[in-house]
């Protein structure tokens, strides 16, 4: 068990050192730096050769990469050119919306999904069941954004239910109830609509996990000893069917990091994802290859839980 | 759906930072004062001798539909409250004060809270009716500027002639890294030394009491009086102790930042919102409103907010979005002339790194310049405009925009839309064509060119395709270069403002500038600027630009020759052409008073006042 856990953490820190240089290396590929956007006839030129030189941007890509290496062991994301503020304070800003926005669809993703599987499994066939997977096949073939964006005008717009952009009303007291409302308010639609479309995997894992358990024989057993249908399905259905959803908790969190991107845009909801592409377009350089960085790392940490979850509920995964 | 919300992104970039141009040269847009020496503008005639019929000016025809100023002519309530939208995909950056800032959003954050010192008329030459007045010496190069007593930093400080200077020190500083240090500036004396570290304060700014400063130049043109002058002080009490090197990642600058504007900064959402109060020592005079709330409104909500109410006025409307929202009942749709033109130009040479100048070396038939002229003539930039911007735009005639009235001028002529004309010109130069029915080079070898374009809205693409089409129907076979368009950075940095050289395949790009406060050109077309992109070099160019910056160029009448004089040579010449003209489309919700387009207005910021607790709703 231990063995297996310290070699898939061990296989991780190659999997990032190789992500970090294809990341920098791309993001200095990107034809254009955050200066070439700026078309000011009054600047000088020699100011702009100034900062790109003062910058290091002139020099070959392994030596700012190794600069960018020597500055991230010490914790140091440089310095944002197009928000003039340390990347790591900016990043935090930001992080903080999405944390709350991803923590909330996670919440509201089990809620509910593991009721509709349940449901979905334990009655299969019948019609409550055919609505269920109706309901997750629409929504594997539904696109997120599409989806968002008629979240957005219906509830948003028509309704009027809910606020349209932002993370916060203008003008609140950070700390207030009425800030933690309003805070609350503006994650709602749009963790709904991650929430939505994120359900349908777990629903039909549960689904089929169910159905594959009720076959087995310590089912038939379980029922031939006269244990009543709710224990069994509780007990001994459901406790069996719950571990593999379990273990795909990592790459739940890994698809809502992709999702959240999205999400961010249509709702201009600040977080990281509306960042990361917002500095793409800026070539913040600094910013982006930390994003992506942390992306990438959220996702090899995801997977990683992932599997180490998996070889403690399934021990066959740790005999290689 | 996907790559539509991409595009949006890009056109919000696009005009962000287009727009930092006019952020660049005047922050004093829309309120800018009036004054009435400017009314004379409009007519000439005397210049070019053809006064016989007054031929229509489209731009002021499609102006004409629109009003400078709301209908609603109440009075203001007390404790009245607004709403401002300010309309861009991404957050504001937050670097919250003039002298560090650098996108235009900021700007628009800026502009409720702090202020020019000195102001503007209609024409963006600098007024008495500022925070300070200005005068000059004989020689134009020696300014005294005064600051009126009652001006006050929001912390009830005084604003002194130190503060003045102060900013200056922290601009010209060698770890300043802000995008404020350009030509302007550096045309102060002493700033450069003083940059380089070989002096220990600006040779060229004097403090001489409290409230006087007197600033030489090193040139005196007559840009001086059009944004010439660095008008926005730095606290010292609040910056003095810090290093140049912190100041733009402050708390003093994204937290709490200070200015001496009509409102004072309350609250700030970083990149979302900021709510301000009433600044009671406003040393106007008291302002309307009891709190104005900014917010950031994507381009694809602006429509659904201001017809809801949910915002009062937006810093800009989306052009695309107009015919659907022309008829709300609850918003009036307010224009003026916006200072922008949009333009195409060929490529004709590249730019040289160590001599840093445009070397016109490129070995193409474009170097003909009747094949630039027929191309000009090839291309009807009103129906672009109609077809693609609502008739909002329309076909441009010269490179001074008519926002700048001083010195635009309707009649002069540019390229008219005369397909036949092209044809004949291009016949008549030699040109034959092939067998394919495209005109071939002057040594009878097939001739083809590269346009490059940029992707931009739902527009972009069609717009690059009939811009095409017109080339063809001349028989001028140019094709999209590598068949797409290309994203704002790698447009610029192929073009020739990447750091290194020019795509040598581009023989063709159309791109568009916004203008900034001084008319002045040679930014975009000089020898020695990079954004002369077309690579042009011509002598008499030069001379022009130059004499129009001349002492002499004080004289209107001079300096209006001057560009009159360049516009002819630009019409001969065509390195670039200008495509077209635009209007800046602002709607105003109904309960909004004291509020004005008009570049005469006589109304400043604080007189923004609302007649009715809540908005209007559709």
């Amino acid at each position: 068990m231990w063995k297996f856990t310290i070699r898939r953490m061990l296989i991780v820190i190659p999997q990032i050192i190789l992500l970090s240089v294809l990341v920098f290396v791309l993001a200095k590929m990107m034809p254009g730096d955050a200066l070439t956007g700026q078309l000011d006839p009054d600047a000088s030129q020699e100011s702009i050769d100034n900062i790109r030189e003062k910058l290091g941007w002139n020099d070959p890509w392994y030596q700012q990469y190794g600069n960018w290496v020597v500055d991230l062991s010490k914790g140091d994301l440089g310095q944002s050119f197009t928000y003039k503020m340390p990347v790591t304070e900016l990043i935090g800003q930001r992080l903080k919306n999405t944390v709350w926005l991803s923590l909330f669809s996670v919440i509201l993703i089990y809620v509910i999904s593991v009721p509709l599987g349940i449901i979905s499994g334990r009655y299969n066939d019948s019609i409550l069941d055919h609505a269920i997977t109706g309901y997750t096949y629409l929504g594997f073939a539904t696109p997120l954004f599409i989806f968002a964006l008629v979240m957005l005008w219906v509830f948003g717009y028509h309704f009027g239910w809910f606020p349209t952009s932002g993370s916060v009303a203008p003008g609140m007291e950070p700390g207030s109830l009425e800030y933690v409302m309003s805070r609350f308010k503006h994650l709602l639609l749009p963790s709904i609509s991650l929430a939505l479309i994120g359900v349908v995997g777990t629903v039909q894992y549960l689904r089929s996990e169910i159905i594959d358990t009720k076959q087995k024989d310590f089912i038939t057993t379980a029922r031939a000893k006269g244990a009543s249908e709710s224990r069994v399905y509780n007990r001994h259905i459901l406790r069996n069917s719950l571990l593999p959803i379990a273990a795909f908790f990592g790459y739940e969190v890994v698809n809502l990091i992709s999702g959240t991107i999205f999400v961010e845009m249509i709702y201009g909801y600040p977080g990281m994802g509306q960042l990361f592409l917002e500095v793409i377009q800026l070539r913040d350089y600094s910013v982006v290859t930390s994003l992506v960085l942390l992306y990438g790392i959220a996702a090899v940490v995801g997977t990683l839980l992932s599997d180490i979850t998996l070889s403690i509920v399934d021990p066959r995964i740790r005999i290689k | 759906m996907k790559s539509n919300k991409f595009y949006k992104l890009l056109v919000a970039m696009l005009l962000v930072l287009t727009l930092a141009l006019v952020a660049c040269g005047s922050d004093d847009e829309g309120d800018a004062e009036g004054t009435d020496d400017t009314s004379k503008s409009e007519e000439n005639g005397e210049d070019d001798g053809e006064d016989t019929e007054e031929p229509v000016d489209k731009g002021e025809e499609i102006l004409s539909q629109f009003q400078y100023d709301p209908s609603n002519t109440g009075e203001p309530i007390e404790g009245g409250h607004l709403t401002f939208g300010l309309v861009d995909d991404d957050p504001f950056e937050g670097t919250l004060n003039f002298n560090f800032y650098s996108g235009a959003p900021d700007a628009e954050v800026l502009n409720w809270f702090d202020e020019s010192l000195l102001s503007v008329d209609g024409d963006f030459l600098y007024d008495q009716e500022g925070a300070a007045t200005w005068e000059h010496d004989d020689s134009g190069k020696v300014f005294t500027l005064t600051i009126r007593d009652e001006v006050n930093w929001h912390d009830g400080e005084p604003v002194t002639a130190e503060d003045w200077e102060f900013a200056h020190e922290v601009i010209g500083h060698e770890d300043y890294t802000g995008p404020r240090f350009d030509e302007t500036l550096r045309n102060v004396e002493g700033i450069e030394e003083y940059n380089k570290g070989e002096a220990d304060d600006i040779s060229g700014i004097e403090v001489i009491d409290d409230k006087t400063l007197e600033i030489t130049y090193k040139e005196a043109t007559p840009s001086l009086l059009a944004g010439g002058i660095w008008s926005y002080a730095l606290p010292k009490h609040i910056f003095g102790d810090m290093e140049v090197a912190d100041m733009d990642s402050s708390d003093e600058v994204r937290k709490n930042p200070i200015g001496i504007g009509p409102y004072k900064v309350e609250t700030i959402v970083p990149g979302e919102s900021v709510t301000y109060t009433k600044n009671e020592d406003y040393w106007r005079g008291e302002p309307a409103l009891d709190e104005v709330t900014l917010k950031v409104i994507a381009t694809s909500s602006v429509s659904q907010a201001i017809s809801t109410g949910e915002v009062d006025i937006v810093n800009d409307f989306p052009a695309d979005q107009y015919p659907d929202n022309e008829d709300l009942s609850n918003v009036e749709f307010l224009a003026a002339y916006d200072n922008y033109f949009s333009y195409l130009g060929f490529k004709l040479g590249e730019w040289d790194f160590d001599e840093g100048h445009v070397v016109e070396n490129r070995d193409t038939p474009l170097q003909d310049k009747a094949l630039r002229q027929a191309m000009a003539m090839a291309i009807d930039g009103d129906i672009i405009g109609e077809q693609f911007y609502h008739g909002l735009r329309w076909e441009a005639n010269s490179i001074i925009d008519p926002g700048h009235r001083l010195y635009h001028d309707p009649t002069w002529e540019g390229y008219e839309y005369d397909p036949d004309a092209a044809i004949a010109l291009l016949e008549e130069a030699g040109y034959e064509r092939g067998d394919d029915d495209f005109f071939t080079d002057l040594d009878g070898n097939e001739m083809s060119f590269n346009f490059i374009a940029q992707a931009g809205g739902e527009v972009a693409e069609p717009l690059a395709e009939l811009q095409i089409q017109m080339w063809e129907a001349i028989g001028v076979n140019v094709e999209l270069y590598n068949d797409k368009l290309y994203q704002f950075n790698d447009f610029y940095d192929r073009v020739g403002n990447g750091d290194e050289e020019d795509d040598p395949n581009v023989d063709i790009f159309g791109g568009a500038w916004s203008t900034g406060s001084d008319v002045d050109p040679s930014g975009l077309y000089g020898k020695n600027v990079r954004f002369n992109f077309a690579r042009w070099d011509n002598e008499e160019s030069q001379d022009l630009l130059q004499a129009a910056l001349s002492e002499e160029a004080f004289d209107l009448d001079f300096r209006k020759e001057a560009y009159k004089d360049w516009h002819d040579l630009m019409v001969e010449e065509v390195p670039v052409f200008p495509l077209n003209f635009g209007l800046e489309i602002v709607p105003v919700n109904k309960r909004v008073v004291g509020y004005s387009l008009d570049p005469d207005s006589d109304l400043f910021r604080y007189d923004i006042g609302v007649t009715e607790e809540e908005p209007q709703v559709d």
